[in-house]
């Protein structure tokens, strides 16, 4: 299900169906990088799309997580065990962390849920319909991760 | 759906309209807006024209996966989204099914689960349709899977809108 009311009221009809949440984890850098910086949240709200397409009924896609890149690893992580802890406490027992950012990875295990972290494609000078032949690769590489989540069952927190 | 939401327009842009030049005026403003607000690709039974998807030798009476592109009018806007389809041959017709679950949207795959073969499966719910399409008891679906309205011309068929069972 996607952020907007069409959904919302499809959400608030069938709630106990819908118990994953994906935060896609997006940062902001005008000094350094910045095209680079902008191709990789938009590599993942793509990505972020083509998962909710797929799994329109079990997934909530919520509004991105955005950070400065400069604010430092313990504060973004505190920051976001902040959001997860929100959801997990309003019924989503899955939460999926998606980002290009390669940063995530130093703090992954200190994260209450699961990180995926994609590598960005460059899709920016590649004829469309490759594009999407590549992307939907990727996708397909995804899907497993998360039915496997489900079948696993949720994580547990320190409360 | 889309007939019902138009009805809905239709009866806001005239009470608008009576309300005053202000009122025709924010009218032109609402109803972009509420058009974008819908999301067009769940709709069964969206107008489209017909597309292009396989070749006729290219089908066999096992389910397979087609995607293909169709250009989405909305007023002036227009976008490109893909769709899938599910086709067939039953008795020598061809059958193309929509993978979207009638539950709650998800998408469903032929044989997608190892524990039931000869069934559509949906990853989220457990979801589970016969070869036709018809739901299966006992899992969360209530109705079958929508079709395609189906058109084939020599050796090319072409899909439409998705109906409704
Ligand atoms: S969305 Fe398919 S079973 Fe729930």
């Amino acid at each position: 299900m996607k952020w907007n009311t069409t959904d919302a009221d499809m959400y608030l009809k069938a709630s106990e169906y819908v118990d994953t949440a994906i935060i896609p984890l997006i940062p902001l850098n005008w000094k350094k990088d910045f095209k680079g910086t902008v191709a990789r949240g938009e590599f993942i709200s793509l990505i972020t799309d083509e998962i909710e397409k797929q799994f329109k009924g079990r997934v909530y896609t919520i509004p991105p997580f955005t950070y400065l890149e400069e604010e430092s690893d313990e504060v973004r992580a505190e920051r976001l065990k902040q959001w997860d802890d929100h959801l997990f406490k309003n019924g989503f027992a899955h939460v999926i962390y998606l980002t290009s950012d390669g940063d995530w990875k130093r703090v992954e295990e200190h994260l209450p849920d699961t990180l995926l972290w994609i590598p960005a494609l460059p899709l920016e000078n590649v004829e469309p319909s490759y594009a999407k032949d590549m992307v939907s690769q990727q996708i397909r590489q995804i899907l497993p991760m998360i039915t496997d989540k489900w079948q696993s069952g949720p994580k547990e927190r320190e409360s | 759906m889309s007939e019902k939401e138009h009805k809905v327009s239709r009866r806001q842009f005239l009470t608008y309209t009576l309300t005053g030049v202000g009122g025709f005026m924010a009218a032109g403003m609402l109803m972009p807006m509420a058009r974008f607000a819908l999301d067009p690709a769940l709709e069964a039974g969206a107008e489209s024209d017909f597309v292009r998807v396989a070749s006729l030798d290219e089908l066999t009476e096992e389910p397979q996966r087609f995607d293909f592109v169709v250009e989405q009018e909305d007023g002036w806007y227009s976008s490109e989204v893909t769709r899938v389809a599910w086709i067939y041959l039953a008795n020598n017709e061809v059958v193309a099914l929509s993978p979207v679950c009638t539950h709650l949207g998800c998408t469903v795959n032929w044989e997608g689960s190892e524990s039931y073969p000869e069934n559509f499966f949906c990853p989220c719910h457990g979801g589970r349709f016969e070869r036709d399409g018809t739901n299966i008891q006992g899992t969360p679906p209530t109705r079958p899977l929508d079709v395609y309205e189906v058109q084939v011309e020599g050796d090319d068929v072409y899909l439409g809108g998705t109906v409704q069972r």
